[in-house]
């Protein structure tokens, strides 16, 4: 069968396309080689003999990034419920409240039902105010400088403190991520249809109850891929604390880099074991999604979001 | 068995319920009609407070359940419903979506449940769809399954929001004869709907809401072939055309 005219050219640009391609890849590749190591050489020897130093920051990085995570993914829920939360400004529920006020509740009564209305949706109020806040100032802020400041602080207020660097690195990296896990948290609640909740109220489940039995299992299988693609996210951002000297995968790179003038080599390795960690662990959130996917639900997973 | 004096409720501006009292006896299916916005889903939720009355009283078996002292979780356990979008939990199969209740409200041990639960979907039809997903049935199979559910809970009776009318036209058949066959066992229902078959043939008594009260009541004979009330008789000749 004769191809038409149109389509042999068709495919023909095809494989040029392709070809072209190729060669300005590799191309590019080896002239950035050639850049850093042309005169020296890429050194296989270093490389092999200093693994061990770099799997033990690597360790470092994991431990700092997932206490971070986890301490944040409480916080994340807590805002995240908290910030689903419908509220009444405290005023005008008082205002209403007077209105609709039975004439035959004693005054003694009404005024006790008042005081723990006011009381509960006050609270409620102010913990929703917080909420938002809190997400508002960590999201708006760059992370860099809640690195720095949490740092700041330990170093102005407990200068003997052990191992301050370590402490302030998790503390500023648990608090930012516990404002981005909220916002995955309140999206996931949101996202369950509020006849789900209805129905597990109807059958006598209390809030809390309705909310383990029925929102959470549901909730979950949604964010179960934004919330490990923060963790990827964290992951990268916790190079930030090589700032305040923490000896992780990029400040131990930096050491080493420093110590051996083995630039291109140590970097390799730093970008070669963060893309190892990250590639997969994206594969996964895939393997995952595809795996729980409620028919007809379901959030999309973009990227961690950029924050630095 | 079921009974309310002088409900009222708002929501910011909107006078939904204003001053509705009407009492169920125990075993009698009572049909609720009215056009829509005239305050029916909001007066079933108020019977069981999923909606807060901001005034009156409703009683289930004679006991008051708005009240400081009673937990709306009990109130609501007396009382089951059944929703217009069946609201099936869609993380559970059809067993686990019967079960729930029994088990996590109830305490009732699990196989003990699941043993009930296989019954009733049995007397509903289902006992084949046991293991099934709710995304995985008609919309007709997932209703029967939350009426199956709200039965599970034993409930003193119970209370359909327009239970068929989200449903192709095809399987409305199989959800009203389920709740016929209960209200012929002696089920108390107060049911809304725009099914007048279902209300004529099933009901014992009908209420006509407009706008927050109660415009008419009486036998379906009555309100379908001889409505006193202008309002009702709109209404009617409408739906029935």
């Amino acid at each position: 069968m004769a191809k038409s005219l149109e389509e042999q050219g068709r495919s023909r640009a095809r494989i040029f396309d392709t070809l072209a391609g190729i060669a300005l890849t590799v191309g590019a590749i080896v002239f950035v080689v050639d850049l850093f190591i042309g005169r020296t050489g890429f050194d296989f020897g270093y490389v092999g003999a200093e693994v061990p130093g770099f799997l033990a920051a690597t360790q470092l990085t994991f431990y700092v990034t997932t206490l971070a995570y986890f301490g944040g993914m409480g916080i994340g829920f807590v805002v995240g419920w908290a910030r689903t939360a419908r509220t009444v400004p405290v005023g005008k529920i008082l205002r209403d409240r007077t209105a609709l006020l039975s004439e035959d509740t004693s005054r003694w009564e009404a005024g006790l039902e008042t005081g723990r209305l006011v009381l509960w949706s006050g609270l409620k109020y102010y913990i929703r105010r917080i909420a938002d806040g809190y997400v508002e100032i960590m999201r708006g802020t760059p992370v860099f400088v809640q690195i720095v400041f949490a740092w700041s602080v330990l170093l102005v207020n407990y200068p003997r403190l052990d191992r301050m660097e370590l402490i302030a690195g998790i503390v500023a990296l648990t608090a930012n991520t516990g404002a981005y896990q909220g916002e995955i948290f309140r999206a996931g609640l949101q996202t369950v249809h509020s006849g789900q909740v209805e129905a597990a109220r109807a059958i006598g489940l209390s809030r809390w109850g309705a909310m383990r039995h029925v929102v959470l299992p549901q909730a979950l299988r949604l964010i179960i891929p934004p919330l490990t693609n923060e963790y990827i996210g964290l992951l990268k951002v916790s190079s930030l604390l090589v700032v305040i000297g923490i000896q992780e995968l990029t400040g131990y790179g930096r050491s080493e880099a420093f110590r051996s003038f083995k630039v291109f080599e140590v970097f390799a390795m730093v970008t070669g074991i963060y893309l190892l960690i990250t590639v997969p662990l994206s594969k996964v959130i895939q393997l995952i999604e595809m795996r729980y996917r409620i028919p007809g639900l379901g959030i999309q997973a973009t990227g961690p979001e950029s924050r630095v | 068995m079921i009974r309310v004096e002088g409900i009222h409720k708002h929501f910011g501006p909107l006078h939904v319920l204003r001053g509705i009292t009407f009492e169920v006896p125990r075993g009698e299916a009572l049909v609720i009609i009215g056009p829509s916005g005239s305050g029916k889903s909001t007066l079933l939720r108020c019977i069981n407070l999923l909606v807060e009355p901001d005034e009156g009283k409703v009683f289930i078996d004679g006991v008051q359940v708005n009240r400081q002292d009673i937990r709306p979780e009990w109130a609501r356990q007396q009382v089951g419903m059944v929703f217009q979008s069946f609201n099936l939990f869609t993380h559970l199969t059809v067993l686990e979506n019967v079960a729930l209740g029994p088990i996590r409200v109830k305490g009732v041990a699990r196989e003990v449940a699941e043993e009930k639960a296989k019954q009733l979907l049995a007397r509903v039809g289902l006992a084949a769809k046991a293991l099934s997903y709710p995304a995985e049935l008609s919309g007709g199979q997932q209703q029967r399954v939350a009426i199956a559910r709200a039965l599970a809970m034993d409930p003193k009776a119970i209370l359909f929001d327009e239970p068929t009318s989200a449903l192709d036209p095809e399987y409305i058949r199989e959800v009203l004869d389920v709740m016929a066959a209960l209200a012929q066992d002696g089920m108390t229902m107060v049911v809304v709907t725009h099914e007048m078959g279902f209300a004529s043939n099933v009901a014992e008594r009908i209420l006509f809401m407009d706008a927050g009260v109660i415009v008419e009541e009486g036998r379906p004979e009555e309100i379908f072939g001889n409505p006193k009330h202008e309002r009702t008789r709109a209404f009617v000749s409408k739906i029935l055309r």
